[in-house]
């Protein structure tokens, strides 16, 4: 009941926010905004079919990979998403503190590959750390500049937080402690439903500025 | 047991020779229809052995392992298609719909050769209904890939986004399918839904999105 309810609030918040930053197309048609709700759309369909399976079979999808497709995929909108953001300044720009991101997380990744498939933990492992990485750039940047230009780092911190409630959410489903509120996981999903949200107005504020 | 090479061989020969008959500009469009065919063949090999290798059920193996290898194995003739011969966009959605339809009509043959043809009504369904799926997931792809392919920021995200959206789709649909009951009925009715949600998206895409 708990995993139904997580997945379903998930599923609503993604598919809320991903009209939001449809609209927000409409009005502006800006590239970021496409992305953005690119990335809402595919991950909010990867979590509809979980949530469906949990709903209809009592159990989440043990065997092959469709939803995560279709959360590979969004993360895939998302790197774009942070290039499209990204100034020529900021690209060039380059921090000790990037380093931190492999160092935190390629110990969990060595975690999952124990736990399950190799080639999928290794696309997704690094294709998050890559956004992390990209995020950190950018945050650090950001804070950099003056005026405006400093909202992006709101965006950053978005990322930031999504990725980083991701590997705690991997990570506590490798100890797995029952589906009760009593485990983490659940927690850490509700707070990951929250900060996919928050997505949606740090966008908003990065490309206003 | 079912030969579906052997049934392959049967519907691909007078194709082929019809092709020869045809004519060089007439290639393609043959090409497309053995292509859907060809991926059909190939995926249900790769089901099987997806199926044997996870030891799946028939459920899991029809909700999770089937729509992953068949929409990944009609998307690859047409990757060919798009690396290769970089074709104009008009060009891209007719063959996604030609392979996509082949597909669909050679499934639709094996499962009548294999369950027989004595109930018209439940091979209407059948044949609305999974038929239209396939083809569906074909046009998403297809008028996906027309709008994402000449767009290089947005090439690959945009095909993974696109793959993902329509096997989604089909394991969806093979989910309330598998599911029975009332349930299915919501199955039936999806192609048409999204229909209206492709309408409603073409007016969103129909300008370009600004850098």
């Amino acid at each position: 009941m708990v995993e139904l309810l997580d997945n379903a609030s998930q599923f609503l918040v993604t598919l809320i926010a991903g009209v939001g930053a449809g609209i927000l197309y409409y009005r502006s048609r800006r590239q970021e905004y496409f992305l953005l709700a690119c990335f809402f759309a595919t991950f909010s369909l990867g979590t509809l079919y979980w949530t469906l399976h949990v709903l209809l079979f009592f159990q989440t999808p043990q065997i092959f990979y469709v939803a995560d497709l279709g959360w590979f995929a969004s993360f895939l909108f998302l790197l774009t998403l942070q290039y499209a953001l990204s100034t020529p300044g900021e690209r060039a720009f380059k921090h000790s503190a990037m380093w931190l991101i492999p160092v935190v997380c390629v110990p969990q990744l060595v975690l999952y590959l124990t736990h399950g498939d190799i080639l999928y933990n290794l696309l997704l492992c690094g294709m998050t750390m890559l956004a992390a990485r990209y995020s950190v750039r950018g945050l650090l940047y950001a804070r950099r500049q003056r005026g405006k230009q400093r909202d992006r780092q709101y965006f950053h911190i978005a990322v930031l937080l999504i990725i980083a409630l991701e590997y705690g959410l991997w990570t506590t489903s490798c100890f797995w402690a029952g589906e009760t509120l009593a485990n983490p996981y659940f927690w850490i999903d509700f707070l990951l439903t929250a900060s996919l949200f928050s997505l949606l107005p740090a966008t908003r504020k990065a490309v206003g500025a | 047991m079912t030969y579906i090479e052997n049934i392959f061989v049967c519907i691909a020969a007078p194709l082929i020779v019809t092709a020869l008959c045809m004519g060089r500009k007439h290639y393609r469009v043959f090409f497309f229809c053995l292509a859907g065919m060809t991926a059909c063949l190939l995926s249900a090999y790769i089901n099987t052995f997806f199926a044997r290798l996870y030891n799946a059920d028939l459920i899991n193996a029809t909700t999770q392992i089937a729509p992953v290898v068949e929409e990944i194995m009609k998307l690859l003739p047409l990757l060919f298609y798009l690396l290769i011969f970089e074709p104009k966009p008009e060009k891209i959605d007719t063959a996604v719909l030609i392979v996509a339809a082949s597909f669909a009509t050679f499934e639709n043959i094996c499962y009548l050769t294999q369950n027989g043809a004595s109930q018209l009504s439940f091979l209407l369904i059948r044949g609305f209904g999974t038929g239209a799926m396939h083809i569906i997931c074909g046009a998403v792809v297809g008028y996906g890939l027309v709008y994402v392919w000449p767009r290089g920021w947005l090439r690959i995200a945009g095909t993974a986004g696109l793959l993902s959206a329509a096997i989604i789709f089909h394991a969806v649909y093979n989910l309330l399918i598998a599911y029975g009951g009332p349930v299915q009925y919501i199955a039936y009715a999806l192609p048409v839904l999204t229909i209206v949600i492709r309408i409603g998206a073409g007016r969103l895409l129909r300008t370009e999105p600004q850098a």
